[in-house]
C-alpha cells in the first residue's frame, strides 16, 4: 500500500535520498507576503518574527502606514505583536538569540530586545559603544548568542553573549587595499565554540580577498586563483566549512582556511538570494522561484516555487517557510530507507511487510518472520527509529506497531525502547500541533534536551502543556509552577490579595520544597507587598525566608524569625540591615528588647566598634558596662609605648580608671567594682612612685601581693608595709608573701627574725614549706617542731625525709591511714618502711583495745 | 604516623564522613590551580591533622602557614586561607591585605571559612575594605572524628560564648552537625535534652529536618536510635574533679591535643636532649585501648603483671624445648613489646606527678568539696592557695567546684575571695571574675544548694569502690560518680521520666521528643521492653545512643560511657559528640580573660 509512494516522494541526490515533508499546510496566518516583510526565524521550530521591509518600495494595503513587528509561532499562529516606533533608522538585521528574545539592529547601532510576547525588553544598548555613535551599521550577521556588524567604514563591532551584553569593537580590516573604499561582499562568522581562541572569527569578503577578523588581529586568508570576489559566504553548522558562490557564478565549498573542497558551476551568475547549509551533506541555493540543492555529485536536485520562501537551517536539516506552508528538507534516514525503499529486502522492510500481512490475516506474515529470525531485533530497532524520525502520527503508528509486533517474537529486545520512543513522540507530537507550534524532529529535540523545551514553553506561557510534559517525563515540575506562580502574578493585577494567595498556594502546594521567597520576592516586584508577606509566610526556610522579610522592609518580623530559627547568621543579617537603615537610638530600642539580637551586637562591636558599643550601654543605662570598656581602654593606654612606664603619662590612663570608678558607683550592685577600681588607680599612683624612688620600671601592672613582694626583694620593707597598710592586706596574706619573699632572696635570718615577731597567724607551716621549696632542710628544721598539729609535722618531716621524727609524729596524731600513706613514701627505704610497719600494728591494737 | 586515627571498628561508619570532609578539602584545593600558600588558623592544625595528612596538602601544591598578623612570607601570588568563621580572626587578614597593598604586591586572597561563611566576619573585610579582593568560600567541617566512638564539633569555645556573651551560634553549629549526621544514618527518632543549650539545639534540630527533610523512607531502621543531649552547665562539678583514669590523668597532666601528647623525648626513653616527640594515642593502640579507660591504679598494676609474665615467658622461653603453636605465641606477645614500652614510660612519667603531695592534697580537697560537709576547710584551703599565688587555673578549679556545689558563696566571702583575687593575680582579672559570675560558676549565694539532694539521689558518692574489678562508673574518679554519665545512666535505661523530680533542682529545663515516623507511634515508648526487636539493626548489630555533651566532656567521662555500654544487658553501643574535649584546666582557661 502506502510502500511504494513514501519512496516516491523521495529524491535522489548522488546517493542518497532527501524528503521534504510538510510540518504545517496551510499556514495559520492570512496574507503574509513574505517579500515584503524582514523575516527572522528561530531555529528548534521557534517563533516567526515578521516586519515590513523599510528597505523595500512596498505597495500599502488597507493598513496603517506605522510598521507591526508581529511574531507567530512555526505554524503561523500569531502570538503577539507590536507597533514598532523606534527612533535609530532603518532597520538592518533582526534574528532569534538561544533564549528567544529577538534582537533587531537598527542603522544608528541601537540595539533593541524582544520578548516572545513582542514586549521590549530594557535597556536598549548600542552595539557601537558610546565613542562610534556617528557611525552607520551596514549589515550585521547573528549566530546563537551574538552578532556581529559593520559599519559604512567598515569598522567591525560584535556583541559575544547577549545574556551579558558588551560590545566589543574587533580590529579594522582596513590594511586590506581598499581603492574605492568598496564595502565588503559578504560577510560569515565563525562561532566563538568552533574556534582555536574561543572568540568570534569573522570571515569578511573584501574586494578580491577574504581576510578574517579578530578582535584584535586581522588576517588575510588565500582565495583559490580566480575565486575571488565572493558574494555569499555561509559556514556550515559545526563550523568547519564555507560554502560560498563566487563572482562567476560557481558555488565552492571551502574549509574554513579557504582550501577548495568542492566546486559546482551554477547556471547563473547572479548571486543566489538565500544560500544554506542542509545538514552537512549539501547546500542550498535560492533564486527567485528556484531552490537548488547541490550535494557532492554532479546532479543537482531542483525544487520550483512560485512563491518567495525563507530557508531556516537546522542542525538536521533545512525548514522552508514560503507564505502558505511549512516544510522540512532532510535527508532519509538510514532505517526509513531500508523499510521503504523500492524493493527493500531489509529485515525492516520484510517486518514492516509482514505487519501488513498480518492485519489482512495472511499467513505470509509468518514466512517473512521466519525469514529475517535471526536478525530480528534489528529489524525491530530499525522500525522504532524510522517511526521516531516521522512527522506523520498514522505513519508512526504503524511502524511502532510493526516494532511491536516483531518485539513479540524476540526475546532479547529491549523493551522499554519502543515505551520510550512512544512516549518522546507523544512530547513532539504535542509541542508540534499547530496551537503550540513546535515542530521538532527528534534529533532536533535530543539536541535541545527536554528541559529546554520546557523552558521555552514556559515562556510561551504554555503552563498546563509544560506541566504536562515535565509530569509524563519524571522530571521536576518546580521550575513550571515556579514560573506559572509569577506570571499568574503578575497577570493578576485585579485579583485581591487573599483570593490570589489561594490560588498561588494551591498550586504551590503540587511540588514540595518549592521557594515560597521567590514567589513572594516577585510579587514584591510587582508592587503586592502585601501579598509577598502573606507568602513568605509559607516559606519553610528561614534562610530564604529571613533576606525576602528584609527586602520587603518587615524588619521586626525578620528578626523574630531569624532568632527562632537558631542561625544566628541570619540574626546578624537583619541586625546590620536594622542598623544601616535606622537611627542609632532607635536601633538601640530594637534590639534592647531583644536578648540573642542584643548579645550578637555586643560580641560584634566589642571586637570592631568600641565607641558605638559605648553609646550603646550609656543610652541603654547600662553603665557599668561602660565601666568596663573605660577600663579595658586604660590598659590599651597602658600599652601605648608613648604613656611608657614611668613616665607621668600615666595620668591619663588613671583618669580613665578614674571614669569607670565614678560608673560603676552609680549603681548599688557593683560597690565590689568600683572599690576595685579605686584601689587599681590607687595602685598605679604608688606603683609609679616607686617606679621613680627606685628608678626600676618593674612595678606598673603587678598586682598588689607582686608589688609587696617585689619591695621586699629589693628590701624596701617600708615601701611594703606601706603598700600593705594602704591597701589593708590581710594578716595571713602577709606573712604568706613576705615569708616566701624573704626565702627567694635566701635572707634566713630576717625569716627567722620574722617568725619569732608574734606567734604567726598562719602556723610554722608556712615557714618550712618556703625553706623546703628552696632546698634548705637545715633551716625547715627550726620550725618544724614548733608545728602545732601533729599530722602536718608528720608530714613535713617525711618531706625532708626525716622517718624516724615523721613516724614519731603519725603515731601521736594516732592515724593509721597516714602512717599507710607516710610508709609508701618511704618504700624504696626497708628501715624505714618497718618503723611505720611496727608503729602502725600497734596503733591498730590500740584501736582494738 | 598514626596520626589519624583508624575508625574501622566503628560502631557508626564514620569513616565515610572522613573520607567526605577529605574530598571536600581537596577539592577546595583543587579549585585553586597552581602553587598556593595555605593560611590556616592555628586552633584548625589540630582538626586537620585528625583529618589528613599533611604530605597529602603538599601533594596539591600547598605551602601550609600559621595565621598571624605579621606579613606572609611566600612567593605564591594565590593565598588561601582557612579559618573557622571567628570575628577576631578577620583583623589578621585584613592586616595581611594590607601589607601586601603597601608593599605593591598583588595577591589572589581566597577565604574558606569552617563550617560556613559568616556575614558578620564578611561585614569586617568590608569594612576594612578587604572585601572585594578576596574570594569566599565554605569549608562545611563540622564533624572530626577523634576515635572509633567519639566525635567532635571543634568548638573550643562554645561554652565560654553561649553562657557569657549570649552568642548561641555555636547551638545552631551542633544542630547542623547531628542533622549531617542523620543525613546519612537515619533521622534519630528519640531525643532527650537537659539544659538550655540542649533543649534549644533539638528545637534547632527539629526545625532544620522541617526545613530540609532527611528522606526517612529510604532507611529501613534508622542506625541512631536516641540522641541524648547535655548542657556541660547541668554538671561543672565533673570536670573540675582531676581525672582519674589513665587517658584522663594523661590529659591532666600532659595535655591530650587531637589525640596526641607531645613531650621531651627522654621520657619516652629515646636519647635526644630537648626534642619533642609526639605520642598518638587512639584506639589503633590496642594496649592503650585496653587501658584507656582503667583507673590509674590499675593501670599501673596491669603493666607490671604483663611485664613479669613476659620476663617470664622469656625465661621459659631460653630454658625449655618449646612447641611451634607457643613459639608463635610468644612471638605474637613481642610484637607488643613496643606499646608496652611506651605505655610503661608513659605511666612511669605521670606517677611522678600523682605522687607529689600537693597533688595528693588537692584530690582531697576535691572530695572533701564534693562530700559537702566541711565548708570551712574548704574555704581555708582555697583562700591558702590564693594567698600562695598559686597558678590562678588551679585555684580556679576549685573555686568553681567549691562554688557550684555550694550554688554559690555567701556576699560576704564571695566579695572576700574576689578581693583577695584581684589583690593576688592582678586587677584585670576582673573581667576572669565577671565572666565566671555571668556564666554562674563562681557566683554570690542566692538559694541554699541542693548539691547534697541531688549527691544522695544520684548516688554520686560510692564509698567502697573497688578500682580493679568496678561494678560502677564511680571507679574513673575512685569513689565519685560524675553527675553526668549518671544522667546518661538514667536517660538510656528509662528516659528522664523518672528521675525528674531530681532533673528540676539541676540548671535548665529538659525534654523528650519522637521525630520522624515514630513521632506518633506510642508503643514506641520506651527504650527496651516491648519493642527490643525494632531496635536492633538487622544484622545483630547493637543500635545506637549517640550522646552529645555541650560545652565539652572530659576522657573521664568517656571512659564512664565505655565501662557502661561494656555492661552485661545494656543493649546499645553508645557514641560521644562533643563540642571538645575539655578538662577542668582547659575549660577553666577559656573563662580566663585579662582586661589589658
Amino acid at each position: 500500500m502506502a510502500n511504494v509512494s513514501v519512496a516516491a516522494e523521495w529524491q535522489l541526490l548522488g546517493d542518497r535520498y532527501y524528503r521534504k515533508p510538510e510540518l504545517y499546510q496551510p499556514m495559520r496566518w492570512k496574507h503574509i507576503d513574505l517579500s515584503r516583510n524582514k523575516v527572522a526565524c528561530a531555529p528548534f521550530g521557534g517563533p516567526i518574527a515578521l516586519i515590513r521591509d523599510d528597505s523595500k518600495i512596498v505597495q500599502l494595503y488597507a493598513e496603517s502606514a506605522l510598521r507591526k513587528l508581529r511574531i507567530f509561532n512555526s505554524a503561523g499562529l500569531l502570538l503577539s505583536d507590536t507597533v514598532w516606533k523606534n527612533p535609530g533608522g532603518r532597520l538592518i538585521g533582526l534574528s532569534w538569540t538561544d533564549d528567544q528574545t529577538l534582537v533587531c539592529i537598527v542603522q544608528d547601532g541601537t540595539v533593541y530586545r524582544y520578548t516572545v510576547h513582542a514586549e521590549p525588553l530594557e535597556p536598549n544598548l548600542s552595539i557601537l559603544g558610546r565613542e562610534h555613535f556617528d557611525e552607520n551599521v551596514v549589515e550585521c550577521v547573528f549566530w546563537g548568542n551574538g552578532v556581529v556588524c559593520f559599519t559604512e567604514t567598515c569598522k567591525v563591532f560584535s556583541i559575544s553573549d547577549f545574556k551579558n551584553p558588551v560590545p566589543v569593537r574587533l580590529a579594522d580590516p582596513a590594511p586590506v587595499p581598499t581603492e574605492t573604499e568598496e564595502l565588503p561582499h559578504c560577510v560569515a562568522v565563525i562561532e566563538p565554540q568552533y574556534t582555536m581562541s574561543g572568540n568570534v572569527e569573522v570571515l569578511l569578503s573584501i574586494g578580491d580577498a577574504v581576510v578574517m577578523v579578530e578582535e584584535d588581529e586581522v588576517q588575510p586568508l588565500q582565495l583559490p586563483p580566480g575565486d575571488g570576489p565572493l558574494q555569499k559566504m555561509v559556514v556550515s553548522g559545526n563550523g568547519r566549512f564555507v560554502a560560498s558562490f563566487t563572482h562567476d557564478g560557481r558555488m565552492a565549498v571551502y574549509s574554513t582556511r579557504f582550501e577548495k573542497i568542492f566546486e559546482y558551476q551554477c547556471e547563473s551568475a547572479l548571486p543566489p538570494e538565500q544560500l544554506a547549509w542542509c545538514g552537512l551533506d549539501s547546500v542550498l541555493l535560492y533564486w527567485d522561484d528556484m531552490l537548488l540543492m547541490v550535494g557532492p555529485s554532479d546532479e543537482p536536485v531542483r525544487y520550483l516555487y512560485d512563491e518567495p520562501i525563507v530557508l531556516i537551517p537546522e542542525c538536521d536539516g533545512v525548514r522552508i517557510l514560503s507564505n502558505t506552508s511549512m516544510e522540512f528538507l532532510q535527508l532519509v534516514p538510514n532505517s526509513t530507507v531500508s523499510i521503504f525503499k523500492i524493493g527493500s529486502t531489509s529485515p525492516a522492510a520484510l517486518l514492516f511487510d509482514a505487519l501488513d500481512h498480518f492485519d489482512r490475516r495472511s499467513a505470509k506474515a509468518d514466512e517473512n518472520l521466519r525469514l529475517i529470525r535471526s536478525s530480528l531485533p534489528e529489524a525491530v530497532e530499525a522500525c522504532v527509529d524510522a517511526a521516531g524520525h516521522e512527522f506523520d502520527v498514522s505513519r508512526q503508528r504503524t511502524l511502532l506497531r510493526a516494532a511491536s509486533y516483531g518485539q513479540a517474537f524476540c526475546s532479547n529486545f529491549q523493551r522499554d525502547r519502543i515505551q520510550e520512543m512512544c512516549r518522546t513522540l507523544r512530547v513532539l507530537n504535542a509541542v508540534c500541533s499547530p496551537e503550540i507550534g513546535i515542530p521538532l524532529s527528534i534529533q532536533q529535540y535530543k539536541l535541545l534536551t527536554p528541559s529546554v523545551l520546557i523552558g521555552r514553553l514556559i515562556n510561551a506561557h504554555q503552563h498546563l502543556l509544560s506541566l504536562r510534559i515535565a509530569e509524563y517525563l519524571g522530571m521536576n515540575q518546580e521550575v513550571v509552577i515556579m514560573h506559572w506562580a509569577c506570571s499568574k502574578i503578575t497577570a493578576s493585577s485585579a485579583i485581591s490579595d487573599a483570593t490570589l494567595l489561594e490560588i498561588l498556594l494551591d498550586k504551590l502546594k503540587l511540588c514540595k520544597g518549592i521557594s515560597y521567597a521567590a514567589v513572594a520576592a516577585h510579587a514584591d516586584k510587582n508592587g503586592r507587598r502585601r501579598l509577598a508577606a502573606m507568602l513568605v509566610e509559607h516559606e519553610p526556610r528561614s534562610s530564604k525566608q529571613v533576606p525576602l522579610l528584609l527586602s520587603i522592609g518587615e524588619e521586626d518580623t525578620a528578626l523574630t524569625k531569624a532568632t527562632e530559627s537558631g542561625d544566628t547568621d541570619l540574626v546578624y543579617l537583619v541586625l546590620f540591615h536594622i542598623w544601616q537603615k535606622r537611627q542609632p537610638l532607635e536601633f538601640f530600642g530594637t534590639i534592647q528588647a531583644r536578648t540573642l539580637a542584643r548579645d550578637l551586637f555586643i560580641t560584634y562591636a566589642r571586637c570592631h566598634k568600641h565607641e558605638f558599643l559605648k553609646d550603646f550601654f550609656l543610652s541603654t543605662g547600662q553603665l557599668q558596662e561602660v565601666a568596663f570598656l573605660l577600663w579595658k581602654e586604660s590598659w590599651e593606654l597602658g600599652k601605648n609605648p608613648m604613656a611608657s612606664k614611668g613616665s607621668p603619662l600615666h595620668g591619663p590612663r588613671i583618669k580613665l580608671i578614674e571614669k569607670a570608678q565614678n560608673l560603676f558607683s552609680e549603681t548599688k550592685e557593683h560597690t565590689f567594682e568600683s572599690k576595685a577600681a579605686e584601689e587599681h588607680a590607687k595602685l598605679l599612683r604608688m606603683q609609679h612612685e616607686l617606679e621613680v624612688t627606685t628608678k626600676q620600671a618593674i612595678f606598673v601592672d603587678s598586682s598588689i601581693s607582686d608589688t609587696i613582694r617585689t619591695c621586699i626583694v629589693l628590701g624596701n620593707h617600708r615601701a611594703a608595709v606601706k603598700v600593705r597598710t594602704e591597701f589593708k592586706v590581710s594578716e595571713k596574706r602577709w606573712y604568706w608573701l613576705k615569708i616566701f619573699a624573704l626565702a627567694t632572696i635566701r635572707d634566713w635570718d630576717a625569716l627567722e627574725k620574722f617568725s619569732k615577731e608574734k606567734r604567726p597567724p598562719i602556723g610554722y607551716r608556712p615557714f618550712v614549706e618556703a625553706c623546703i621549696e628552696a632546698e634548705e632542710k637545715g633551716e625547715a628544721l627550726k620550725y618544724i617542731p614548733k608545728i602545732a598539729d601533729p599530722r602536718e609535722r608528720a608530714e613535713s618531716y617525711a618531706r625532708i625525709g626525716m622517718a624516724k621524727e615523721a613516724a614519731d609524729a603519725a603515731s601521736q596524731a594516732k592515724d593509721g591511714e597516714l602512717l599507710g600513706r607516710l610508709k609508701l613514701t618511704f618504700a624504696q627505704n626497708a628501715a624505714a618502711s618497718s618503723i611505720f610497719d611496727t608503729l602502725r600494728d600497734r596503733l591498730s591494737f590500740q584501736g582494738v583495745s | 604516623m598514626a596520626q589519624i586515627p583508624n575508625l574501622d571498628n566503628a560502631p557508626l561508619n564514620i569513616t565515610s564522613l572522613r573520607e567526605q570532609s577529605q574530598k571536600e578539602l581537596i577539592n577546595i584545593l583543587k579549585n585553586i590551580r597552581g602553587k598556593k600558600c595555605l593560611i590556616i588558623d592555628p586552633k584548625l592544625g589540630g582538626s586537620l591533622s585528625s583529618i589528613i595528612q599533611t604530605s597529602l596538602l603538599k601533594e596539591h601544591g600547598v605551602e601550609l602557614r600559621h595565621l598571624s598578623a605579621d606579613p606572609i612570607q611566600t612567593d605564591c601570588t594565590k593565598v588561601v586561607y582557612l579559618l573557622r568563621s571567628q570575628l577576631d580572626l578577620m583583623k589578621f587578614i585584613c592586616s595581611n591585605v594590607h601589607n601586601d597593598i603597601s608593599k605593591g604586591l598583588q595577591r589572589e586572597y581566597y577565604v574558606y571559612f569552617i563550617p560556613r561563611r559568616a556575614v558578620a566576619c564578611e561585614k569586617v573585610l568590608e569594612e576594612e575594605k578587604v572585601h572585594h579582593l578576596i574570594t569566599i568560600g565554605e569549608y562545611p567541617l563540622y564533624i572530626v572524628p577523634l576515635d572509633e566512638d567519639v566525635l567532635s564539633f571543634e568548638l573550643d569555645l562554645a561554652y565560654k560564648e553561649s553562657q557569657v556573651d549570649g552568642d548561641t551560634t555555636s547551638l545552631w553549629h551542633i544542630a547542623k552537625a547531628i542533622h549531617k549526621l542523620e543525613f546519612s544514618f537515619g533521622v534519630i527518632p528519640n531525643v532527650r535534652a537537659k539544659g538550655k543549650a540542649s533543649v534549644r539545639v533539638a528545637d534547632i534540630l527539629n526545625r532544620m529536618q522541617a526545613e530540609e527533610p532527611v528522606n526517612s523512607s529510604d532507611m529501613v531502621v534508622p542506625e541512631i536510635n536516641t540522641l541524648i543531649l547535655l548542657d556541660r552547665e547541668v554538671d561543672m562539678v565533673t570536670p573540675m574533679c582531676s581525672q582519674l583514669t589513665y587517658e584522663g590523668l594523661l590529659d591532666e597532666f600532659l595535655r591530650i591535643n587531637n589525640g596526641s601528647v607531645e613531650l621531651d623525648s627522654s621520657i619516652m626513653g629515646v636519647q635526644q636532649e630537648g626534642k619533642k616527640t609526639k605520642v598518638p594515642l587512639n584506639s589503633s593502640d590496642k594496649l592503650f585501648k585496653e587501658i584507656r579507660d582503667l583507673n590509674f591504679e590499675v593501670v599501673v598494676q596491669i603493666l607490671r603483671q604483663k611485664a613479669t609474665s613476659m620476663k617470664q615467658d622469656y625465661t621459659e622461653m631460653t630454658t625449655t624445648t618449646q612447641t611451634v603453636s607457643e613459639l608463635k605465641d610468644f612471638v605474637r606477645k613481642l610484637n607488643s613489646l613496643p606499646e608496652m614500652t611506651r605505655h610503661i614510660n608513659l605511666a612511669q612519667h605521670l606517677s611522678t606527678f600523682t605522687s607529689k603531695p600537693t597533688f595528693l592534697g588537692q584530690l582531697d580537697m576535691e572530695h572533701t568539696i564534693v562530700e559537702a560537709q566541711s565548708y570551712d576547710i574548704c574555704f581555708e584551703y582555697i583562700e591558702e592557695m590564693i594567698h600562695k599565688q598559686e597558678p590562678l587555673v588551679n585555684v580556679l578549679r576549685l573555686l568553681i567546684l567549691f562554688s557550684v556545689t555550694n550554688s554559690g558563696l555567701p556576699k560576704k566571702q564571695f566579695d572576700y575571695l574576689r578581693r583577695e583575687l584581684l589583690h593576688s593575680y592582678g586587677f584585670e582579672h576582673m573581667a576572669t571574675l565577671n565572666n565566671l559570675e555571668k556564666a554562674g560558676l563562681f557566683k554570690k549565694q542566692e538559694s541554699k544548694s541542693n548539691w547534697l539532694t541531688i549527691k544522695r539521689a544520684l548516688q554520686l558518692v560510692v564509698d567502697d569502690t573497688d578500682t580493679a574489678n568496678p561494678n560502677d562508673i564511680a571507679y574513673v574518679f575512685s569513689g565519685y560518680a560524675p553527675l553526668s554519665i549518671r544522667l546518661i545512666q538514667h536517660a538510656v535505661r528509662s528516659g528522664w521520666r523518672p528521675i525528674e523530680e531530681i532533673l528540676k533542682l539541676l540548671p535548665g529545663p529538659h525534654s523528650e521528643t519522637k521525630r520522624g515516623r515514630f513521632s506518633s507511634s506510642p508503643s514506641f515508648d520506651t527504650l527496651q521492653g516491648a519493642s527490643v526487636n525494632m531496635d536492633r539493626v538487622a544484622d545483630g548489630r547493637r543500635s545506637i545512643v549517640l550522646v552529645v555533651f555541650i560545652g565539652g566532656v572530659t576522657f573521664a567521662e568517656i571512659s564512664a560511657l565505655r565501662f557502661l555500654s561494656a555492661q552485661e544487658g545494656m543493649a546499645y553501643d553508645l557514641i560521644v559528640g562533643t563540642t571538645k574535649i575539655v578538662s577542668g584546666h582547659t575549660l577553666a582557661e577559656t573563662f580566663v580573660e585579662k582586661l589589658g
